[in-house]
């Protein structure tokens, strides 16, 4: 009966560990890990988000010869795949400061358009002087319409994550408000993974072993509840389904995706691995105890 | 004895630890079924595609295209044609006609849907007009600067054909039409039978926001099969 008056109060602390323990490595992934700009740009390095985006324009721009009667060159030769790069990083960089920062109305991405300018512009006077046509005004408009097409469409491919489309919804905001909570609440578990750590020490007191043996008991079950699930979602490919099919938004959604799913499984793991560390240091102790005592009688 | 009370105690640590790990996958499952269940419905239209995980390789954007043979000539079989039928409604993507006009020598494979990729390979058939066969509205379009580029030189009285899997439909031009693209009048639904055929206006460089095209009346309607013999 004395046995359970001493067991039942570091079951329950450590059934509240579990949940603090997982609570409190959440809260640190997404504040240091699925938010970052850090975070973004590996996806888009690991995915060839610069590839797939420029073979976007390439298909987009070819097909529109179709309707235009443009070469799909005049446009293709002014943008390189590298532009593209630079476009996406500054999609990213602009994302994460209006996340982490009030900066003010507008999402801009920064693109050099200045050969584009010119290689449209030079095409279309051109195609004037060859077919007689008149560069009056409805000229020019027809070239800064083509123009701001142009660039528009370029800007759109290069917002591979789509951070566009969360700004104009005022979805940054509403994550910024989200964090600021996010941190409190952080706060709050540290303090109380603290507290309860301390209790369970102090339960414990005078025998180490036992208390390896509860925090083991911890780290593998906070583990285990995580890691399992996210290696599920891994080996299934989960998030290969994902419905939308343009390549460069697919990469950067299912990429994104598996990269936070691999972060945290590993993250768990590690977790899990610690416990078992424990755990066999528990039942080491315990064998040195049994050995001591046998010898001792 | 303090060995018989040691080893005695370590399946009491095992057990502890079991029972605590299915205590938490209890919780878990109890905390985490209603907020599944409501996320449930949003995750299956985000990731509905389960079944075919197709990674967007090929650049057609996950949507499969497929071509089929389609005779414009009928078999010797089908001399014998029906007034009724049954249509096959085909999937989106599916080339499932042939558009013929002798008089300005056009003939365009027809596909169910529009997309820029589909519109690269003929014509293409909006999904919210009939079926070509159906009773209503059918209304096909393609590029100016490829497939449709003589479209502006139909006239009234010439005969347009359609040939699908399942019949011929043939079609005589009643009508030339020019609208704005924000326009719906002319690709609504309407109760006659009609084909409606646009592009885009040909324009220097540059797309145009006006479409012209035609209205074709229906003419005749030949299924290869009688309607019971579809049905079974």
């Amino acid at each position: 009966m004395t046995k359970i008056r001493f067991y039942l109060p570091k079951i329950l602390l450590t059934f509240l560990l579990i949940f603090l323990t997982i609570g409190t490595e959440l809260c640190l992934l997404v504040q240091h890990t699925a938010l970052t700009q850090k975070a973004f740009e590996t996806v888009a390095e690991q995915q060839h988000l610069d590839e797939k985006a420029y073979a976007a324009l390439e298909s987009y721009f070819q097909s529109r010869t179709n309707s235009t009667g443009i070469p799909a060159e005049v446009y293709l030769n002014a943008i390189t795949q590298e532009d593209m790069k630079q476009g996406i990083l500054s999609s990213i960089s602009e994302a994460m400061e209006h996340l982490h920062f009030h900066i003010g109305d507008g999402y801009l991405i920064a693109m050099d358009f200045t050969k584009l300018e010119a290689s449209v512009t030079d095409f279309f006077h051109q195609y004037a002087d060859a077919n007689n046509i008149q560069k009056d005004e409805i000229f020019n408009q027809k070239v800064q319409a083509n123009l701001e097409e142009a660039e528009a469409k370029i800007l759109y491919t290069a917002d591979t994550f789509r951070f566009g489309t969360i700004y104009e919804h005022g979805w940054f905001d509403k994550l910024r408000k989200f964090l600021d909570i996010f941190k409190k609440i952080m706060t709050v578990l540290c303090i109380c993974t603290a507290v309860i750590l301390i209790l369970l020490i102090l339960c414990c007191k005078g025998n180490f072993s036992e208390l390896l043996y509860w925090l083991g008991l911890t780290e593998t079950i906070s583990g285990l509840l995580i890691s399992v699930p996210c290696l599920y979602l891994l080996k299934t490919d989960y998030f290969s389904a994902f419905v939308v099919k343009d390549a460069q938004i697919y990469a950067a959604v299912t990429g994104y995706l598996n990269y936070l799913t691999a972060r945290t499984g590993t993250a768990f793991i590690i977790i899990s691995m610690t416990g078992i560390i424990f755990l066999i240091l528990f039942t080491a102790m315990q064998k040195l105890k049994n050995k001591n005592q046998t010898t001792a009688e | 004895m303090a060995d018989k009370k040691q080893k005695s105690s370590l399946p009491v640590y095992l057990l502890t630890g079991v029972c605590l790990l299915i205590l938490c996958i209890g919780v878990c499952i109890a905390v985490l079924i209603k907020p599944y269940e409501k996320a449930q419905t949003y995750l299956n239209v985000v990731f509905m595609d389960q079944s075919m995980k197709i990674a967007p390789s090929s650049g057609l954007n996950g949507l499969v295209i497929k071509e089929n043979q389609i005779e414009t000539t009928p078999a010797a079989e089908q001399e014998q044609l029906y007034d009724s039928g049954e249509v096959i409604r085909p999937a989106f993507g599916e080339q499932y006609a042939v558009l013929q006009c002798e008089d300005i020598s056009l003939s365009v494979p027809v596909y169910w849907g529009s997309s820029a990729e589909l519109l690269e390979r003929g014509a293409c058939q909006a999904t919210s007009s009939v079926v070509i066969g159906e009773k209503g509205n059918s209304v096909i379009d393609a590029h100016v600067n490829t497939f449709f580029a003589n479209l502006n030189q139909l006239e009234p009285g010439n005969t347009v054909t359609l040939y699908t899997e399942y019949g011929i439909f043939t079609y005589q031009v009643s009508e030339k039409i020019q609208f704005v693209n924000t326009n719906k009048k002319y690709v609504l639904p309407t109760e006659d039978d009609r084909l409606t055929l646009y592009t885009c206006e040909a324009q220097v460089l540059g797309t145009s926001e006006n479409r012209t095209g035609v209205i074709c009346t229906l003419v005749s309607r030949q299924f290869y099969h009688p309607a019971e013999e579809a049905n079974s």
